[in-house]
């Protein structure tokens, strides 16, 4: 099944690889230029790789190493945020970081000879200022040191151990792939076209120029490429000769709760403050955070891995969150753990955000290493790519016709009563709750399927309204979705699938089975 | 948007539960009673129960789930009753107002006299048992796959590993066999089976289907769809022991790990829970802790027969009658003290010890020759023997207590090694 099921065209003026985030916030920031705008996305549905599995975290930059592209990146793209996403249908929320200072960062028998004024001095206000310092001179505003009772007035969870804090207001929340398929539906309604389930195998250069994208479905001639491939962004730069830059994938497994048991219980993404040589992962440190919905989501984990599709989640990562956060919130609710999932990030070698025009290709344009922070670079990202795009002969001029509204689509447990009547009475599928722990309905399922970028599996569908996201997991909603699906996809059950081809979600029916057939 | 019905008894959600408890207000002198079920049909979980096993205490008889539920659906529409099909409970207020939806009438405000949660219960899911792995499709709890395959007549798997040896696991390992799909095998991370003994028999060794106790799956293989699980021995603290780890092929993980009673509504309406059973604390007319809020079924705690949800459901019923009609005494209740060998008992209040008073509970641990007994004050009031108890087994006491225990200030229920009296 294909977004668009017609056939490539033969011709574009610019060509982006990769239906992620980034990709997708490209796409749309060209569309501004130009609706001659294709993007190519190897999965079922674009928002599948990493930005289908990070922790919605808009950061700040505080976390970055001084200096780097990601650094400046973050930071702009931060303050870029609320404009980036205005007429989209999505939100940004700035719910704020707290940084939480503890006794453990400077363990009482390491103090040495220290007196326990100086200790206290230390731990209290010189590495809560350094960290406001340190903030500030990456251009970060409005952040706060607090005090420990302060620190416990707004997160009441938090250890006892905590002793100081710094608050960072300009955190925040964004469903990653929300915003993914609301860029991407925004660049389609300003003409460009989405192709899903088109893998690209390979480019056509000549006289040391791009010429042509080749791809499994065939060929489109192009002067433009766009590398947001994720992970696998080393490879392609490598099909067309424009690589130099190798991608080692990581990958992040965080933990997700039921949203009734863990609403606010952070307010904010709580992290730990640790010193260098304390830090157990690779990872930033992760965090305990909401998500744009209200769970309690702990992690992530960074674990090197071989394998660009692992996606698996180990006994010792999940070992590993719940002794990390014992200390950071000791009594955080094992219980109501919904949900696990775990995604790949794309480091490259220098850890830093590779993007820039190859010099051995022209035309062709390596967006490449996008980790964390690439969620909060998203928007700075987009706006240096299409500089570099312009340079290189993109449309300079704004078009006057760009359309800036996509259309939110409604949702049903969201809206007044008074709201809910007035669907219901349009069409009455408003009325028929179909997911029944995410309260979402029929008509929900029906938009999302013929929506802009329409859905057309399971996930794509859970993506888009929520069914299966709750705390029964698709147990009760499952079959509904897959028969609304079938019916209007015109296919037979049996040919519904989670995420795309190879992963059906019934294997035959009981009448084929006793025939002895079936998948 | 036009006022707020009052009818005298909302029950909520219509299996076998919420069945019974509607019928029973009725009968008990409620006029109005409203059933609200959220499926297209009543009887909730028992239309996709097609085994038998169902009746045999409240009928005397050996029936089929949709057998069981027709006797009531019968009942029910010769009764008088407001059944609304299709109609998912938004909202419920500790005032007891309730926000409904369906596609007819659009959002309905209930005010209703008295309401009985009948809410049943859900399955837990991979996540809840922490399994490693990947989240391929394939992984389904049983009793989703179990109405998948009889109501919907699709095969959720060919190729099936069962994880949990909990009743709906043991019936779904007969039942994907006889629709032609291949049980590798069941796992059950503890060293008994979950599930009761009749169905460990019937289920598997009469369908040479292996039992693995003291094993659990560690890791789910498959990207796009399973195609391995890992299995593994696991030690005395229930911990996988690496060496004994073993790749078992399958297309499908089946999981029968557990039932949590559904008590979102409860929450939202503050009714007080218990961490144990993980449904309402009730009384013995089965009253929560809100006002004119009962509750029956699984949704006070997962119940191994239909037959006694049909018997919390009428008392229920007949307290959420007695309620609005006005003839319930409130009195100061007294705490029913699980005691030796007693993992959880319901109702875990009684106010009026005077009237029969039935109390349900489950042991700790598996024990031989036993007496189950139960102590008012100190006396005595109930006692049986038993040659076995199992934690799957719910242990059923009924008891009438007069004179001096009918005024007593505590109760105890224990079960005993049965020497202690000879």
């Amino acid at each position: 099944m294909r977004t668009e099921t017609s056939s490539l065209p033969a011709r574009a003026g610019l060509v982006i690889v990769g239906g992620g985030v980034i990709g997708c916030s490209i796409a749309r920031e060209a569309t501004r230029y130009t609706p001659d705008v294709v993007v190519l996305e190897k999965e079922s549905d674009v928002s599948c790789g990493t930005s289908k599995a990070n922790n919605a975290e808009v950061h700040s930059g505080i976390g970055e190493d001084a200096g780097t592209l990601k650094q400046k990146l973050n930071v702009r793209g931060n303050q870029m945020y609320d404009e980036f996403v205005r007429g989209l249908g999505v939100e940004v929320k700035r719910h704020g970081m707290l940084i939480v200072v503890t006794q453990r960062v400077i363990p009482e028998e390491t103090a040495g000879g220290m007196s326990e004024e100086e200790r206290e001095e230390i731990l209290t206000r010189k590495i809560p200022q350094g960290i406001v310092a340190y903030g500030e001179k990456a251009g970060i505003k409005g952040l706060r040191v607090l005090t420990r009772d302060e620190v416990f007035r707004m997160e009441p969870n938090v250890t006892r151990e905590a002793v100081a804090g710094v608050f960072d207001g300009t955190y925040g929340l964004i469903s990653p792939y929300k915003l993914t398929i609301a860029l991407a539906e925004h660049a389609v309604i300003n003409g460009a076209r989405v192709f899903t389930d088109t893998a690209v195998t390979g480019f056509r250069v000549e006289d040391g120029g791009v010429k042509a994208v080749i791809t499994d479905r065939g060929e489109i001639e192009t002067s433009l490429v766009v590398n947001a491939a994720g992970v696998f962004a080393d490879e392609v730069a490598d099909m067309a000769g424009a690589g130099g830059f190798i991608i080692h994938p990581r990958k992040g497994a965080t933990l997700l709760f039921d949203r009734q048991v863990t609403a606010e219980y952070v307010k904010s993404s709580v992290a730990e403050f640790r010193l260098p040589g304390q830090k157990t992962t690779q990872s930033k440190g992760g965090g305990a955070m909401p998500t744009d919905e209200g769970n309690l989501q702990l992690g992530p984990t960074a674990v090197e891995t071989g394998d660009k599709y692992d996606t698996s989640i180990s006994a010792e990562e999940i070992e590993e969150i719940f002794e990390r956060f014992h200390y950071l919130l000791p009594d955080f609710p094992r219980d109501a753990l919904i949900s696990a999932f775990s995604g790949i990030r794309a480091p490259t070698l220098e850890e830093d955000f590779v993007i820039g025009a190859s010099e051995a290709v022209l035309g062709f344009v390596n967006v490449a290493g996008i980790q964390s922070p690439g969620l909060a670079s998203a928007p700075a990202i987009a706006e240096m790519v299409i500089g570099i795009l312009h340079e290189l002969g993109m449309p300079g001029e704004p078009r006057p016709d760009f359309d800036a509204v996509r259309p939110k689509p409604a949702r049903f447990s969201q809206l007044s009563n008074a709201e809910r009547n007035a669907l219901i009475k349009e069409d009455p599928r408003w009325g028929h709750v179909i997911c029944r722990c995410e309260t979402v309905t029929e008509m929900e399922v029906l938009n999302a399927i013929h929506a802009v970028i329409p859905a057309t599996n399971m996930d794509a569908v859970k993506r888009r309204t929520r069914t299966g996201m709750g705390r029964c997991q698709g147990g009760f909603c499952h079959n509904r979705v897959a028969a609304i699906l079938a019916g209007e996809l015109g296919i037979p059950i049996t040919a519904v699938t989670k995420d795309g081809e190879g992963s059906p979600i019934f294997l035959g029916t009981a009448k084929d089975f006793l025939r002895g057939e079936g998948a | 948007m036009s006022a707020a019905r009052r009818p005298d008894c909302a029950v909520i959600g219509a299996g076998p539960a919420g069945l019974g408890a509607a019928l029973a207000a009725r009968e008990a002198g409620l006029k109005d009673v409203m059933l609200i079920e959220r499926d297209v049909e009543l009887g909730g979980i028992l239309p996709q129960c097609i085994h038998d096993g169902f009746g045999s205490i409240v009928f005397d008889e050996v029936l089929t789930g949709p057998q069981y539920a027709q006797r009531y659906i019968d009942r029910i529409e010769a009764a008088d009753i407001d059944v609304r099909l299709n109609t998912m409970v938004l909202e419920m207020a500790p005032d007891r107002r309730i926000t409904a939806v369906n596609a007819r009438e659009g959002v309905i405000e209930l005010e209703p006299r008295s309401i009985v949660l009948a809410m049943g219960c859900r399955e837990r899911t991979r996540h809840q048992v922490m399994i490693p792995g990947y989240r391929p499709a394939g992984v389904i709890c049983a009793g989703a796959a179990q109405r998948d395959i009889n109501i919907e007549g699709i095969m959720p798997g060919r190729s099936v590993v069962i994880l949990g040896s909990g009743d709906i696991g043991l019936i779904m390992a007969r039942r994907f066999t006889l629709e032609g799909a291949e049980v590798e095998g069941v796992y059950e991370i503890m060293a008994n089976p979950g599930g009761l003994s009749r169905n460990v028999v019937q289920c598997l060794h009469d369908y040479d289907i292996p039992l693995h106790l003291s094993h659990t799956v560690t890791f789910i293989h498959g990207r796009k769809r399973v195609e391995a699980v890992t299995v593994a021995q696991v030690d005395g603290g229930l911990k996988p022991i690496g060496e004994t780890e073993r790749l078992v092929p399958c297309d499908s993980l089946v999981l029968s790990v557990g039932l949590i009673p559904e008590n979102e509504l409860s929450l939202q309406a503050g009714v007080e829970l218990d961490p144990v059973t993980a449904g309402p604390v009730v009384d013995e007319s089965m009253h929560t802790s809100v006002d004119g809020i009962f509750a029956c079924g699984n949704v006070v705690g997962v119940f191994d027969l239909v037959d006694w949800v049909t018997r919390t459901a009428e008392t229920a019923g007949r307290g959420a009658a007695e309620y609005v009609l006005g003839k319930k005494k409130i009195r100061t209740p007294i705490r029913v003290n699980p005691g030796r060998n007693v993992r959880l008992v319901v109702p875990q209040l009684v106010r009026n010890l005077g009237r029969e008073v039935d109390f349900y509970f489950r042991v700790q641990r598996p024990e031989r020759e036993v007496r189950a007994n139960v102590l008012a004050g100190g006396e005595q009031v109930f006692s049986r023997k038993a040659r076995m108890v199992r934690p799957p087994e719910m242990i059923h006491a009924q008891i009438s207590a007069s004179g001096a225990a009918g005024k007593a200030k505590d109760i105890t229920l224990e079960v005993v090694p049965h020497e202690k009296e000879t």
